[in-house]
């Protein structure tokens, strides 16, 4: 990345009065124009810190941002004018209609009144968001209010995209729309910086990846190179019959938490633990399992930790589509699919009718002792 | 993936798109029209408070000073506009600035490429010209109550402006400079305050010295001022400090309150 549209080094931030603690502890990180770059951590990782001082709002104790050269520590105003913003919280548009609201935006922005219009009703369209484009911003759901928030920060984009969790609340069919514009954000040329704890997802989309922990980047690469060490390894999730609890040794360590049974297996032992779960279910000793290749959640909740994961999940599987084939059983194309992360996104989809979305998964690459939900 | 349903601008507007943003005038006024829009929906309910406001001075007082001399009467008559246009700057302003701050609209609308100033001024402007109505209304109910007559000075509208744009940069900058909690409290200490305890719908010898004392310094007072002798110019003047006094507030408010918005954490 040598011409980085994002150049961020060295950066701290402590705020006072939450116990010295460092939101921002020596950060590295560099977006390049026609890239989307993922921000990943849990809740009070400094991922927000971070966005916050590219726009001027919070004001670093140490380090440069550059934001196409500019200093915008010393000119946030100039940084502005290069960068759009989603932010977390949704913006609040009561009163207004969506497409009003993105509208305006896109005005202030400095976009021509006819351009303006034309690209608003566009997005619009092509967010599936018609049927509210004119209905009043408190009638609507919040998922089509975040789906607003993303529209009314990519009508005009900056050259620098920032979406602080755009897929927060929005319908899995719409999510997939999102990821494309995100993805064709990028592919126009703009540099977007991507902060997300929808781990599955991202890594379709991202083409550079770090992992914040505790203020500080643990892990930064393509998700290729993080997802290497699982590579040929694939995660069992097993819901148990009622306190049954006899796993075979290819399962190695199992996380269990309440009903739910999670552990890595290698990719050669993968049949016979199907053979071994099919037994089980058929005898009632599971109600279902999946195996599915290990991802680079895996890999994420490893770097990070398990006890402040339990967000990790929050999605509910990437496509309404997919949840009709949450059966008892795994698929053929789930164990055949270990070795390429495409098959990642129609493997994922139990977790959806589980209704208990995120405690497994957090558990994964825990020690085998027993734990209760870490929320 | 679908890349056809996607709506992509082709590399032309996209440069021409992420070129120099908006003036800083045409985007004040399109935060001005931001606000509004987003204050519209409550403009009927905010004229009923107004109503409210105006018959609750008038007539309420009536109530309590029975049949009032024609001095009185006056006072009572011409501080109803001044307690809804104030009331408005002071206590509704802080309280919507304080709301956008909790719930972080302000701190979004901070990331747009939009200078400090403008947002400041966008939302004075709303401020200022959504207090009007209720001002108006308030001279017409102390007139049909108390059959004065009003002597206007031809400076009436412009004072009245200023009063309010006055009460909206205090009312601003309270809320931007003391945290969002102490700010709603503050507004709902100020609504008594200025309903009872300052020198707008009664002459100031009525209160103790040192409340008196506490106005000299206060911008209410001369707010009343304002608008008691712009209404009734013949009866009521216009003192040169209170001018002053008034100029004061007002710049210190605005300064308090671009720096508040400049502010990063």
């Amino acid at each position: 990345m040598a011409t980085a549209m994002l150049s961020i080094r060295g950066l701290r931030k402590t705020y006072r009065g939450r116990n010295g603690a460092r939101a921002n502890d020596g950060i590295d990180l560099d977006v390049a124009p026609g890239t989307v770059v993922g921000l990943l951590g849990h809740n009070g990782a400094g991922k927000t810190t971070l966005v916050n001082q590219v726009v001027g709002i919070v004001r670093p104790d140490e380090g440069t941002i550059r934001v196409d050269g500019v200093d915008a520590v010393a000119r946030p105003d100039l940084a502005r004018a290069l960068v759009s913003v989603q932010a977390q919280a949704n913006v609040p548009i009561t009163g207004l209609t969506p497409r009003r609201a993105v509208e305006l935006v896109g005005r202030i922005r400095g976009g021509e009144l006819a351009e303006v219009r034309a690209r608003t009703a566009a997005l619009l369209e092509s967010l599936d968001l018609m049927q509210w484009a004119d209905t009043p911003a408190q009638k609507v759901s919040g998922g089509v209010a975040r789906l607003t928030a993303f529209a009314m920060t990519t009508v005009v984009p900056g050259r620098l995209v920032v979406l602080d969790e755009p897929t927060n609340d929005v319908d899995p069919v719409r999510r997939r729309l999102l990821w494309q514009h995100i993805r064709s954000l990028a592919d126009d040329g703009a540099a977007v910086l991507l902060v997300t704890h929808n781990v599955r997802e991202a890594e379709r989309v991202v083409d550079h990846l770090a992992v914040l922990d505790q203020g500080r980047v643990v892990a930064a690469g393509t998700p290729a190179d993080l997802a290497a060490d699982v590579r040929g390894s694939l995660s069992v999730e097993l819901d148990l019959a009622n306190g049954w609890r006899e796993f075979p040794a290819a399962l190695g360590d199992v996380a269990v938490i309440g009903q739910r049974a999670v552990a890595q297996v290698a990719a050669a032992d993968a049949a016979a633990v199907v053979a071994w779960a099919q037994e089980n279910v058929e005898s009632g000793h599971l109600e279902r399992y999946a195996l599915v290749p290990a991802s680079l959640e895996d890999v994420y909740v490893q770097l990070v930790g398990p006890e402040r994961t339990a967000t990790v999940g929050d999605d509910d599987g990437p496509a309404a589509a997919d949840e009709s084939s949450t059966g008892g059983t795994a698929t053929g194309g789930a164990a055949t699919g270990a070795t390429g992360s495409a098959a990642t996104g129609s493997t994922a989809t139990g977790r959806a009718a589980t209704g208990q979305p995120s405690t497994g998964r957090a558990a994964t690459g825990q020690p085998s002792t027993e734990q209760e939900d870490p929320r | 993936m679908s890349v056809t349903s996607v709506a992509r601008a082709d590399d032309a507007t996209v440069a021409r798109l992420s070129g120099p943003t908006a003036g800083p005038l045409r985007a004040t006024l399109l935060l001005a029209q931001w606000q509004l829009r987003r204050q519209a929906q409550f403009m009927p309910l905010l004229v009923v408070v107004q109503v409210f406001m105006a018959v609750a001075t008038v007539v309420g007082y009536g109530l309590l000073v029975g049949d009032p001399d024609p001095t009185t009467a006056l006072y009572l008559a011409t501080g109803a506009p001044t307690i809804t246009l104030i009331t408005v700057g002071l206590v509704m302003t802080p309280q919507m600035v304080a709301q956008a701050r909790t719930e972080g609209s302000l701190d979004w609308m901070r990331t747009l490429p939009v200078p400090r100033w403008a947002f400041l001024a966008a939302d004075l402007t709303v401020w200022t010209l959504i207090a009007l109505p209720g001002m108006v209304l308030g001279v017409f109910t102390g007139v049909l109550r108390f059959h004065v007559d009003l002597s206007p000075a031809p400076w009436l509208v412009p004072g009245a402006l200023a009063v309010s744009l006055v009460s909206a940069a205090v009312g601003y900058a309270m809320a931007s400079l003391l945290p969002p909690q102490v700010a709603m409290l503050i507004t709902q200490a100020l609504v008594f305050i200025v309903l009872l305890f300052s020198p707008v719908s009664y002459p100031s010898e009525r209160m103790p010295q040192w409340l008196q004392t506490a106005h000299d310094w206060l911008p209410i007072e001369p707010m009343a001022q304002v608008v008691r002798s712009g209404l009734a110019h013949d009866t009521f003047t216009m003192p040169l400090r209170s001018v002053v006094l008034l100029v004061v507030w007002g710049v210190a408010a605005v300064v308090g309150a671009a720096a508040a918005l400049r502010r990063r954490a």
